[in-house]
């Protein structure tokens, strides 16, 4: 009545029935784990590094279109006299272009304040320092592209108006550091400088144009933000928290998706499982008949198939997980490789809640499923049981 | 007191919308201490009076009582409760579980009893000795020859010291010569005390019995005695 020794009984058939259980466990998982994981993974990248509220010009989403925020000064000045608020960071962006020999090429271009950011992460080098306006900050790919380690000189030229063919201003720059953009695409070319630099390539610095800012804030961030948004009700102004709470409703179209293709895996499982069992417990009918003979009560019969249940989900749902979170690795690589996506999001996110969720719902799975073939089996006619399949 | 009383059972199938009258009102007593074996010839009922008698199954009419109690009063559970710790079945094919040891096999009924796993372990050992395996307790069910899985079925039966050990043709798988070993067992069991029925078609071991009974189409119809007690 050991369960690993009667799976044992039919080695070829458990391990097809435990290949079965992994593949439909592995889906379940990634489901589970897609259906969570973009908006986790979002709210992890935008508190990333603890600015709690954005603020974009009205009707969009930080960069979300070309549109930018005119006054940046006085707003910045404006939104610091709030006592809630504790750091404002304008940011800039721009597609601006590089020499490099003979030929320009195109970056995009942040222009940041290295005293209050929430866009970067310094992997080699320095910082920019507080009016540095001849330092740059590069991503590895930017390096990659201009050929250009710290230390060296980067000639950034502003945008060119194709209506025009002339040459835009230009700007020489020193590499002072390479940084993590958090929010960019894999792979993508992007330097950074302080904001009037980028300001003055991108043509803003007329008007103190900002693409958005960051704001850090103490307490609760949601009604910092309803208070910034009276203040200056001609912008956009919404917590992390309430933006992740649109972005959810965007996604729930996708989350009913993997909801249904995680209760269909589930179901594949369950019928897998009962059908296996269905199967094994009949041919043992005989070997039942006689243990009940001997005078074993059914509950044990029902308890030893139902053990069996358990293991077998147990043993596929640990391989389906290895092979879940494998599948969800790659299957991560190929989403983030989207272009224009942060390759800091994450579709699959596991969490300790999703697991072992999966996991239960698995091994219940399996302990269920061997019930009723089980119970069927322990309340067959004893006599003629033994009559009949007499081995 | 009586060991077991049968009283006036019948035991009928129904059979592609006939009856089938396996047995038509047997009486039966057995003594503590006694041997009896069950012939006549194949269909005639010996096999369903042996399982009425054991309680797996009931009979259409008539009761059996097992040291008072009568069996048709009890529900499953309590009724496979009995079975476990009153009564010892060996059967003519042996059913060991295949992927248990000889040991292991032993050891079932008592597990399931609730015995604890060293008193389990020994009185296994104690009993494979008895049936002569003392030998073989690792070896799997599959691995032991025709009688030695006879033997191990036996000291299984024993396992709960039941009062009454119901044996259904324990020669009938069995050569000549092993068959002759498992008469043997059966006799020592009986000196040693246990009473027994067994139903046969070997004439040898129906000799060895201290009651032989006739059985004729689903009647007793003959008691004699045979060399035993
Ligand atoms: N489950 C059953 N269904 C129908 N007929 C049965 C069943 N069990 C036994 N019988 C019939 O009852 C009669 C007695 O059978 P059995 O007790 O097995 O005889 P024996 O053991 O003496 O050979 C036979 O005619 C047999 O065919
Ligand atoms: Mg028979």
């Amino acid at each position: 009545m050991n369960p690993l020794r009667n799976l044992a009984r039919h080695p070829v058939r458990t391990a097809l029935a435990l290949a079965g259980i992994a593949v439909t466990t592995a889906m379940l998982l990634d489901m589970v784990l897609l259906a969570g994981g973009i908006e986790r993974s979002f709210a992890q990248l935008l508190l990333g590094r603890g600015y709690q509220v954005r603020v974009s010009p009205r009707g969009t989403l930080p960069f979300d279109t070309e549109a930018t925020i005119p006054g940046a000064r006085g707003i910045a000045a404006t939104m610091r006299r709030d006592p809630a608020v504790e750091a404002v960071a304008p940011i800039v962006g721009s597609s601006i272009h590089a020499r490099r020999g003979d030929s320009l090429v195109t970056l995009f271009g942040y222009g940041i304040d290295p005293a209050a950011q929430a866009l970067y992460q310094v992997t080699a080098g320095a910082d920019l320092a507080p009016g540095d306006s001849a330092g740059l900050l590069l991503s590895a790919p930017a390096a990659r592209v201009l050929a250009a380690a710290i230390g060296d000189t980067v000639v950034l030229v502003s945008r060119l108006d194709p209506q025009m063919a002339v040459a835009g201003s230009s700007r020489t720059v020193v590499v002072r550091g390479v940084v993590r953009w958090l929010y960019d695409a894999r792979d993508q070319a992007s330097v950074g400088t302080l904001v009037p630099v980028m300001q003055e390539l991108a043509a803003f610095r007329a008007e103190d144009r900002v693409s958005a800012f960051a704001v850090r804030v103490t307490g609760d961030a949601d009604s910092a933000a309803a208070r910034l948004r009276a203040a200056l009700p001609s912008l956009e102004i919404n917590s992390v928290g309430a933006m992740v709470l649109r972005f959810r409703e965007r996604l729930t179209y996708f989350r009913q998706l993997s909801l249904i293709l995680g209760t269909i895996s589930l179901g594949v499982t369950v019928l897998l499982v009962g059908t296996l069992l269905t199967i094994t417990v009949n041919e043992r009918r005989g070997e039942i008949a006689t243990l009940r003979a001997i005078g074993v009560a059914r509950g044990t019969i029902v308890r030893a198939v139902m053990l069996e249940g358990g293991a077998l989900t147990t043993l596929g749902g640990g391989l389906g997980v290895l092979l879940g979170l494998a599948t969800a690795e790659q299957l991560d690589r190929i989403l983030t490789s989207f272009p224009g996506l942060p390759a800091a999001i994450s579709f699959f996110v596991p969490d300790a809640r999703s697991l072992a969720l999966a996991a239960a719902v698995l091994v219940i799975t399996g302990i269920v499923a061997g019930a009723y073939p089980a119970w069927l089996a322990a309340r067959a006619p004893i006599a003629e049981t033994l009559r009949t399949e007499a081995t | 007191m009586p060991l077991l009383v049968a009283t006036a059972l019948t035991k009928d199938y129904p059979m592609n919308g006939e009856v089938v009258h396996a047995l038509r009102g047997v009486s039966l007593t057995v003594a503590p201490g006694d041997y009896v074996a069950i012939v006549g010839p194949s269909g005639c009922g010996k096999s369903t009076l042996l399982q009425l008698l054991g309680g797996i199954d009931t009979p259409s009419a008539g009761s059996v009582a097992l040291e008072g109690t009568r069996l048709e009063t009890l529900g499953d559970s309590a009724l496979t409760r009995l079975r476990l710790t009153r009564l010892g079945f060996v059967f003519q094919r042996f059913h060991l579980l295949p992927v248990l040891s000889a040991a292991e096999n032993v050891e079932l009924p008592m597990a399931e009893a609730g015995l604890p796993r060293d008193a389990r372990r020994a009185r296994a050992r104690e009993l494979l000795r008895y049936v002569g395996l003392e030998g073989r307790a690792g070896h799997r069910a599959t691995q032991l020859s025709g009688g030695e899985m006879q033997r191990v079925a036996i000291a299984r039966a024993l396992a709960n010291r039941p009062a009454l050990l119901l044996a259904d043709e324990p020669t009938g798988e069995l050569d000549a010569a092993t068959g002759r070993g498992i008469l043997d067992l059966f006799r020592r069991l009986n000196d040693d005390g246990a009473t027994i029925v067994v139903v046969t078609h070997d004439d040898r071991l129906a000799g060895e019995a201290g009651r032989v009974i006739h059985m004729l189409d689903g009647h007793i119809v003959d008691e004699t005695r045979g060399a035993g007690r």
